[in-house]
């Protein structure tokens, strides 16, 4: 809302600056976002929270200042009308009452519709409105010196002599003020005449029915509608204005009446006419319930104590009545305009806010016994993440909303993808069913700028249906691609083994053991090199590289390998207990194997066969070497591995090494006729 | 005799150990001790004179001897001769070392981590709660009725239906209730978490971001306790000079509330700064939302408003993170790209 800081002077006095009452207002919770200077006046665009539509107002601001500084307000006086016993040529029918508790409405016969006197259009040119005519910057003038919207229609276009407050017919229309016609559904409050509608209440007025220079005699209309009701309709027509905008916050129900004759004063002062007798419909607002505040209580929500009659000239300055007190009680009764105070813990709010939040002592709460302090998800979570980034791996983050082409783009079902209803644009229409479209993403902004060697991961949620729920899971996404590169060991390509070191690398800092990497055909994947990840025969994950008709559609030239892990199955195996092991006592003694075997062989068979066989004194067995080309017939391949044997009672005697190392290259040759080389 | 023998060794091997490596100096103690006139011959010579049960063990530590100092001489000098050798092959120490790359964590996960660990060390407790939501927690159980004006601060994005109606979590608020529902106070929690918001993305908005929520509920928790934590927060993320102030704010879910400052990180909050481009002369920087739980919020979850009091507050990841990082587009955070990744 604008306040012009000239206006605002009219209503309080002022001795500070507009930066410095800017400040004031802020430490009340009014904050300014900013402040224009137009000619010689300042105009403070403040921003009001939805608990005080009071302050859409420039008496609710005034009022404000004035309790907080301890100044008068000064609410501009009011001339009696004088009411010429006229005959009311009009009648009014409120048909829902439920959502129009009080209508009231004044005819003002014989007025002179011109421009406005200069004064007036300073006021409205400050609010950043355009003067329209006397009587519409009247009314506009008022809504925003009082807070509530009125409403000023030519009398001599409402056909039938009457007015009635209803529920619009489904499919009528009405074209409004701004010369749009729209069309009503029956949830709709409107005023109308015998015929039509003629306003779309508490919203905009009709154009047919609006003042203008050839209008003699108005209905001014001062009303109190249902905030609900004219939310939905003003949301439902996706028209708002500053009159609906009070109207949904809720006006001051106390002060229609002033309102109306205080815009009727001014009406006949400016446009001459003579005003005839109010037309009051309604109830009477509710009596308000006192609320007690308890001291002991207030000190024991601040941690800080408030002495009693400082929180009494608080509230009172606040303009709540005082309806009794006791030692340590105060009892008070709020005003219409300050429909959040409704609860003990509201005016302990208002005695905090006005006594000064940063006045109040800073303590340290107990500490309180609770379960662990970094749960064994977050806990598991940072030490993969600790392990991933030791191996050079970088984090990334990106978002969960992906649009429907890059989720198609990386051979997942769009179908299956959990849809937003209300995107903001195509890119944010779907949420993700995997972490690799995201990682593709990221690999192509880098590959574009130039990366040569990118090694990311990123841990975040995937989303599914299951039935008639949406499931959320926890997923590890792992890529490498580009060409790994230094002056001593000159480069080469990463491949799905540097990818796969990584894993197995993070499963063992994790104690996940006996992990199984088993050739699978994913269409995401080339299906040259594609393995599911298998522990106590589920499946926690899948590696590969990526399907080249994939990484086409993201267009990225080079290959990709990644690896998505269900963070969420592999919990439950993860261990970060530790027992330590003695080391052993004698020595172990290492032997080389070189075989020649089917090319087809796979290296888990072969490590197998060498574990069945060696008997008790294997103690480890690795792959460090694997050659095929010169010297090695086609379809066959030469690997050697490195056998360590080690006796853990005792010195380990050549004889045993020998044995050992006999039943392997036996076993090797008859399971699998792989021969010695 | 032995002790002869004894003192000469010594004597010889510190000798030796004096002169590592210098072929002269070395040829000199060879004489010395090793000459057909050096120390140890003098010794072979004086064995007539031992007594005949020990002259074999004296003639064994004499040829000990000599053979020890013997190799000891010799080991000198082919250590002399590797030194000559090695400064030879001398390698270029200026060359680059042979990259050992270290990854990085994103600067979001940094932040959430320094703040986790700092409440952590209040003692909070960290937990998480779903991206998926309904509008009962996400708006109703933090007292925002679904048509209010309250709730325009929280556009939502909503999923298409299975049947319920389910949206994306406009803030981490909801792990609130979900959390009372299932345990029993006195507890601090602090959560971290994705939060969306259909925004149009522009340097300083994002449809997705980050939030770390925090909650204290007992029986004696204070709008007090409530400054302390945060000043202390905020000390120990910008620096122990910073300063904070609240001011009065509306958020439905607590009451009192309060919008957090701390004293800008850049001009400090100097007078006359007019021109600092991060709070804009203003000298203060909004970084949180706080405020004591609305009994509201108890009552909805079944807890006794007259019995428990607690305080509440969230914050937005991505700012405090440009703010200690000097970011100055959060579009940055999602962009991945290495050369940004690789500062942090």
């Amino acid at each position: 809302m604008r306040i012009s800081y000239n206006w605002l002077k009219e209503y309080v006095d002022i001795k500070e600056s507009p930066e410095d009452l800017s400040d004031t207002l802020m430490s009340a919770g009014l904050p300014t976002e900013s402040i224009e200077a137009i000619g010689s006046d300042k105009i403070l665009e403040v921003e009001v929270t939805a608990n005080r539509p009071d302050w859409l107002s420039y008496i609710g601001v005034a009022r404000e200042v004035a309790a907080i500084t301890g100044r008068k307000l000064k609410i501009p006086k009011i001339e009696k009308i004088k009411t010429p016993d006229t005959k009311e040529q009009i009648k009014i029918r409120v048909e829902d009452r439920a959502l129009c508790p009080i209508y009231t409405a004044r005819i003002i016969k014989n007025v002179k519709v011109g421009e406005s006197p200069s004064w007036l259009k300073v006021r409205l040119e400050a609010m950043g409105l355009r003067p329209v005519n006397n009587i519409v910057d009247i009314t506009n003038f008022c809504l925003f010196e009082t807070g509530e919207p009125m409403h000023a229609f030519d009398l001599d276009k409402l056909s039938g002599g009457e007015v009635l407050v209803r529920k619009a017919k489904k499919g009528e229309k009405i074209i409004a003020i701004d010369g749009v016609e729209r069309t009503l559904e029956d949830s709709m409050l409107v005023i109308a005449d015998s015929s039509k509608p003629v306003a779309i209440a508490g919203v905009m007025g009709g154009l047919k029915t609006e003042v203008n220079y050839s209008t003699k005699n108005i209905l001014l209309e001062a009303a109190y509608f249902e905030p609900i009701s004219i939310r939905r309709t003003s949301r439902k027509l996706s028209l708002s204005s500053d009159s609906s905008y009070r109207f949904e916050r809720r006006i001051d129900i106390s002060n229609i009446i002033h309102s109306s004759d205080r815009a009727t004063g001014l009406i006949c002062q400016i446009a001459g006419g003579q005003a005839g007798k109010l037309i009051d419909i309604g109830a009477k607002p509710d009596k308000k319930k006192p609320i007690t505040l308890n001291m002991v209580k207030l000190e024991s929500v601040l941690g800080h104590s408030i002495p009693l009659v400082k929180a009494k000239k608080i509230l009172s300055d606040l303009g709540l009545k005082p309806k009794g007190s006791s030692r340590e009680k105060l009892s008070f009764e709020a005003p219409y305009f300050r429909y959040d105070l409704k609860d003990e813990v509201d005016l302990i709010e208002e005695v905090a806010r006005v006594y000064g939040y940063n006045k109040i002592r800073n303590t340290i709460p107990p500490v309180v016994e609770q379960p662990e302090r970094l749960s064994s998800d977050i806990a598991i979570l940072r030490r993969v993440r600790t392990a991933l980034t030791g191996l050079g791996m970088d984090e990334i983050i990106t978002y969960s909303l992906l649009s429907k082409k890059t989720i198609a783009n990386a051979a997942l079902a769009v179908e299956d993808a959990v849809c937003v209803a209300n995107p903001l644009s195509i890119e944010q229409e779907a949420m993700r069913p995997s972490l690799v479209p995201g990682m593709l993403g990221a690999v192509l902004w880098n590959i574009n700028r130039k990366a040569k060697d990118l090694k990311l991961f990123e841990i975040g949620h995937i989303y599914g249906k299951d039935g008639s729920n949406f499931t959320e899971r926890q997923y590890l996404g792992l890529c490498v691609t580009g060409e790994i590169s230094n002056w001593a060991g000159g480069s080469r390509n990463y491949s799905f083994f540097d990818l796969k070191g990584v894993v197995e690398t993070l499963f063992d800092s994790l104690g996940v053991k006996d992990i199984l990497f088993a050739s699978a055909r994913d269409c995401r994947f080339s299906d040259a090199s594609c393995a599911s990840i298998e522990l106590a025969e589920e499946n926690i994950g899948i590696i590969g590289e990526v399907d080249p008709s994939v990484l086409n559609d993201f267009d990225i030239k080079s290959p990709v390998y990644t690896c998505e892990i269900y963070l969420d199955k592999l919990y439950p195996y993860i261990s970060t207990k530790r027992k330590f092991e003695a080391l052993p006592k004698y020595p172990s003694v290492s032997r080389d194997i070189s075989i020649v075997a089917d090319k087809d062989t796979s290296s888990r068979k072969i490590m197998s066969v060498i574990r069945g066989s060696a008997g008790a004194v294997l103690k480890d067995v690795r792959l460090v070497d694997r050659y095929s080309g010169k010297q090695i017939p086609d379809g066959k391949i030469s690997l050697t591995y490195r056998v360590e044997y080690q006796n853990p009672i005792k010195t380990l005697e050549e004889k045993e090494v020998m044995e050992a190392h006999g039943k392997i290259l036996h076993a090797l040759g008859s399971e699998l006729g792989a021969k010695l080389r | 005799m032995k002790d002869r023998i004894k003192e000469t060794e010594v004597r010889a091997f510190s000798d030796i150990k004096a002169v590592v490596g210098q072929r002269e100096a070395l040829e000199a103690l060879r004489i010395k001790y090793l000459g057909r006139k050096g120390e140890i011959a003098e010794l072979f010579k004086g064995i007539s004179s031992v007594a005949t049960e020990d002259k074999a063990e004296v003639g064994r530590l004499l040829n000990e001897l000599k053979v020890s100092v013997t190799s000891a001489i010799e080991g000198s000098l082919l250590s002399s001769s590797n030194k000559t050798l090695s400064s030879k092959n001398r390698i270029d120490v200026t060359l680059p070392g042979i990259p050992a790359r270290l990854g990085k964590l994103h600067p979001i996960t940094q932040t959430i981590d320094r703040i986790s660990d700092i409440f952590i060390g209040l003692g909070f407790r960290v937990v998480e709660g779903p991206e998926i939501e309904t509008e009962h927690y996400n708006f109703e159980a933090l007292n925002i009725p679904l048509e209010h004006p309250s709730r325009d601060a929280f556009d939502t994005f909503y999923l298409e239906s299975l049947g319920g109606k389910n949206l994306l979590r406009s803030h981490t608020s909801p792990v609130q209730a979900r959390f009372m529902e299932k345990n029993k106070p006195p507890f601090s929690i602090i959560v971290p978490g994705k939060v969306y918001r259909p925004d149009a993305t522009d340097a300083s908005h994002s449809f997705m971001f980050h939030q770390v929520e925090g909650l204290c509920v007992g029986k004696e928790i204070h709008f007090s306790d409530l400054k302390g934590c945060l000043e202390t927060f905020a000390k120990e993320m910008f620096g122990s000079s910073t300063k904070m102030r609240l001011r009065p704010s509306f958020f439905p879910f607590t009451e009192p509330s309060a919008e957090v400052d701390i004293s800008c990180i850049i001009c400090g909050g100097a007078a006359g700064e007019k021109r600092c481009s991060v709070c804009g002369g203003k000298g203060w920087l909004e970084i949180l939302g706080a405020g004591m739980v609305n009994p509201k919020v108890f009552e909805k979850v079944g807890y006794d408003p007259r019995k428990l009091t607690g305080f509440a507050f969230g914050m937005g990841v991505e700012r405090i993170a440009m703010l200690k990082y000097g970011i100055n587009d959060i579009r940055m955070f999602y962009e991945n790209d290495e050369r940004f990744l690789r500062q942090f």
